[in-house]
């Protein structure tokens, strides 16, 4: 049976180019990461209204990334919304106890991420603790209400 | 001693949709001998070869090659007989991705474990017989119609058949390569041995290599006998046929109204 | 009257048979291991599915993503959103346009070639002379083309998906000013991985599947005359094109609908 090596070659660079391309569109596109487990510490916030935030949203110190939403629910308790973060384990120790969580909108349309703000606490948060400063999504409706309210009272 | 038959097809009825092909047809193909089957287009002369290839099952009888019915076995055992015939179809049939030396090698390869220098010395020898042993390289778009089917020829004898087939082998050929094909169909006949079964139309070729002949018409056995005994035959239909005579049983006018009439346009009138 | 209802009812009973002749062909031809020999042929039908389908595959991806990032700018930037570009050329790409516009491209180009050429192959007697030899056609013929569709079509899909949003990023940022921030990182953002990628892909394999065995079957089953191999590669693009179209609607639904 005669055997071109050109078309074995032809078809294996296809294969490849295929496994290739998913690989972008899984990194580049998608944004998968591959977080090591050992490397990040956890801590939770309430909020009372997450607005649009998502799983797998960034949690950013000063714009810089340092970690990600890994859950959201509903907190049976205060009826409030548990968000669940992981963050970089270098941070573990070193976040002061009144660090604030708000969540944030990239831009008027973008995707909303939380973003930390370091306090002035001498005690500091380790894994598992939480935060207890938050502030809730703004929520577009909310916001023309307040708008409309104070325009009408004035 | 009369040898028994190596082929027999016995009481055979076959219908395809609600046309019937064949109504009754009785054949005995004696070994060693080449056996012509002849009649007029469309008498399903090809689907007779499906049959008795095991490839078309009968409505009603029997096909029997060297004893065995050819329908009624396993798939392993229809496997090994298949090993025993080789067939030559109408338009040689190759494989076009595969070339002229890998198309003879195949059937050694699917029937055999030869090592390649055995598989290439038995296609060497094959081609040789047919006379393309120099064509061995070709891809089969590059042969003519008459070397395509002398290459399918050495491929239907690869295995070194029993018994061979050939559906309308003479078909559209020129002279020199009829010649070559008549010659051919004989010598391997003779010196290996075989067992032929040609179906064709080409008067001339066929009864002048065939040892026995049956015409069929009309779903069955119209007349069989030897090309001498049929050429004297009585019978108009068998006579109008063998002699190619335009007009007889088979008219030469498709049924139509009379000319007088049909052509001053008289039909409808009174 | 009458007749026209009898003709009805045995055209239906005719399209019910096909259907089953069909299905028992892709049980007997897609079952069943590969031998040795088989892996070759499967390579070679890679080659000429898969491999020179890539042309027009990618040439197409790249006009389509180019298209939709000029379109979707023009619509965009009126609400003061042309950032949220990448995204939506990706999200388009992923979910619809790549499996959808890929299959339909593949369905013209290697599907009516399939079928032209196990036509030929049956006109021809090949495939008989197969049988007579001893060999299964359906194994030997049909099932390494099948096979390679199923393969290497989602591998085309992907390559769309890749060129296309190239090509959205070359028009959208290069040329009309998206930051180069803003078209990668709202993508990352809004796309899944599981979700858009992984339907997508999906949906490809889907159709991957019903394309490649509409192909073959034409060709396996067709009238073999000539008239009989070109009207049998006309079914298989225009039955592949509406199978594919219909097929997406019913997977969106069910993927993207939010339907349970």
């Amino acid at each position: 049976m005669k055997r071109s090596k050109t078309m074995e070659l032809g078809v294996g660079l296809f294969m490849l180019a295929g496994i290739l391309g998913l690989l972008f569109l899984g990194l580049r596109v998608s944004g998968l990461t591959f977080d090591m487990p050992g490397d990040t510490f956890r801590l939770e916030a309430n909020f009372a209204n997450i607005g649009s935030l998502k799983p797998r949203a960034r949690v950013t110190m000063s714009g810089v990334t340092v970690g990600r939403v890994t859950a959201i629910e509903l907190d049976r308790d205060w009826y409030d919304a548990r968000v669940i973060l992981e963050l970089d384990a270098e941070l573990e120790g070193k976040l002061a106890r009144d660090t604030t969580a708000a969540i944030l909108t990239a831009g008027l349309l973008g995707e909303q991420y939380i973003g930390l703000t370091v306090g002035g606490d001498p005690e500091m948060l380790v894994n598992g603790d939480t935060i207890r400063d938050t502030q809730s999504a703004l929520v577009l409706e909310e916001l023309i209400q307040q708008f409309v309210s104070n325009m009408v009272s004035d | 001693m009369i040898e028994s038959p190596l082929v027999e097809v016995k009481g055979l009825h076959f219908s395809r949709g609600e046309k019937t092909i064949f109504n009754g047809v009785e054949l005995q193909i004696p070994r060693g001998r080449i056996t012509a089957i002849m009649g007029p287009s469309g008498t399903g002369k090809t689907t007779l070869l499906k049959l008795i290839g095991g490839q078309l099952t009968p409505d009603v009888g029997r096909v029997l090659i060297d004893g065995h019915d050819v329908h009624e076995l396993s798939r392993k055992a229809l496997f090994t007989l298949r090993r025993r015939m080789g067939m030559l179809f109408q338009s040689g049939a190759l494989f076009s991705d595969l070339s002229v030396f890998e198309n003879v090698a195949f059937p050694l390869r699917v029937h055999t474990e030869l090592p390649e220098a055995m598989i290439r010395d038995l296609v060497l020898m094959k081609l040789q017989a047919v006379g393309l042993r120099g064509a061995r390289e070709l891809m089969p778009a590059e042969l003519s119609g008459g070397m395509a089917r002398r290459v399918a020829l050495a491929r239907a004898i690869a295995l070194d058949p029993d018994l061979v087939l050939y559906d309308e082998p003479f078909v559209g050929q020129d002279p020199i390569s009829k010649g070559v094909l008549v010659q051919l169909i004989k010598t391997l006949n003779d010196a290996l041995g075989l067992t032929s079964v040609v179906v064709s139309h080409d008067i001339p070729e066929a009864l002048s290599i065939a040892d026995y002949v049956y015409v069929i018409a009309d779903g069955q056995v119209m007349a069989q006998g030897t090309p001498a005994s049929l050429d004297v035959d009585e019978d108009r239909r068998v006579s109008q046929f063998v002699h190619g005579e335009p007009d007889g049983p088979v008219p030469f006018h498709y049924p139509a109204p009379e000319f007088f009439r049909d052509i001053l346009d008289l039909e409808g009138r009174p | 009257m009458i007749a026209h209802i009898l003709n009805l009812g045995r055209r239906g009973c005719d399209v019910l048979e096909a259907l089953g002749r069909s299905g028992l062909f892709l049980a007997q031809s897609a079952v069943g291991v590969p031998s040795r020999e088989g892996w070759y042929l499967w390579l070679r039908q890679m080659h000429f599915v898969g491999v020179l389908s890539i042309a027009i595959v990618l040439v197409s991806g790249l006009f389509i993503g180019m298209v939709l990032a000029l379109q979707g700018y023009t619509i965009l930037v009126d609400f003061g959103a042309e950032q949220a570009l990448g995204q939506m050329v990706a999200l388009s790409l992923l979910r619809e346009l790549s499996p959808v516009v890929a299959a339909l491209l593949f369905a013209g180009r290697a599907g009516s070639a399939l079928t032209a050429e196990i036509g030929l192959m049956k006109a021809t007697e090949q495939l008989t002379s197969m049988e007579m030899i001893g060999v299964d056609p359906l194994r030997r013929v049909v099932a390494p083309r099948l096979w390679a569709g199923f393969v290497a079509l989602p591998l085309l899909t992907i390559g769309f998906s890749v060129i296309g949003i190239y090509g959205g990023y070359l028009v959208g940022v290069e040329w009309l000013g998206v930051f180069e921030g803003s078209y990668w990182g709202g993508m990352q953002s809004s796309v899944a991985f599981i979700g858009d990628v992984g339907n997508g892909m999906i949906k490809s394999m889907v159709f991957a599947l019903v394309v490649t065995w509409i192909a073959v079957f034409q060709g396996y089953d067709l009238v073999p005359t000539a008239e009989g191999i070109s009207r049998a590669t006309t079914r298989t693009v225009v039955y592949s094109s509406l199978a594919v179209l219909g097929l997406d609607f019913v997977l969106t639904a069910v993927m993207f609908g939010g339907f349970s």
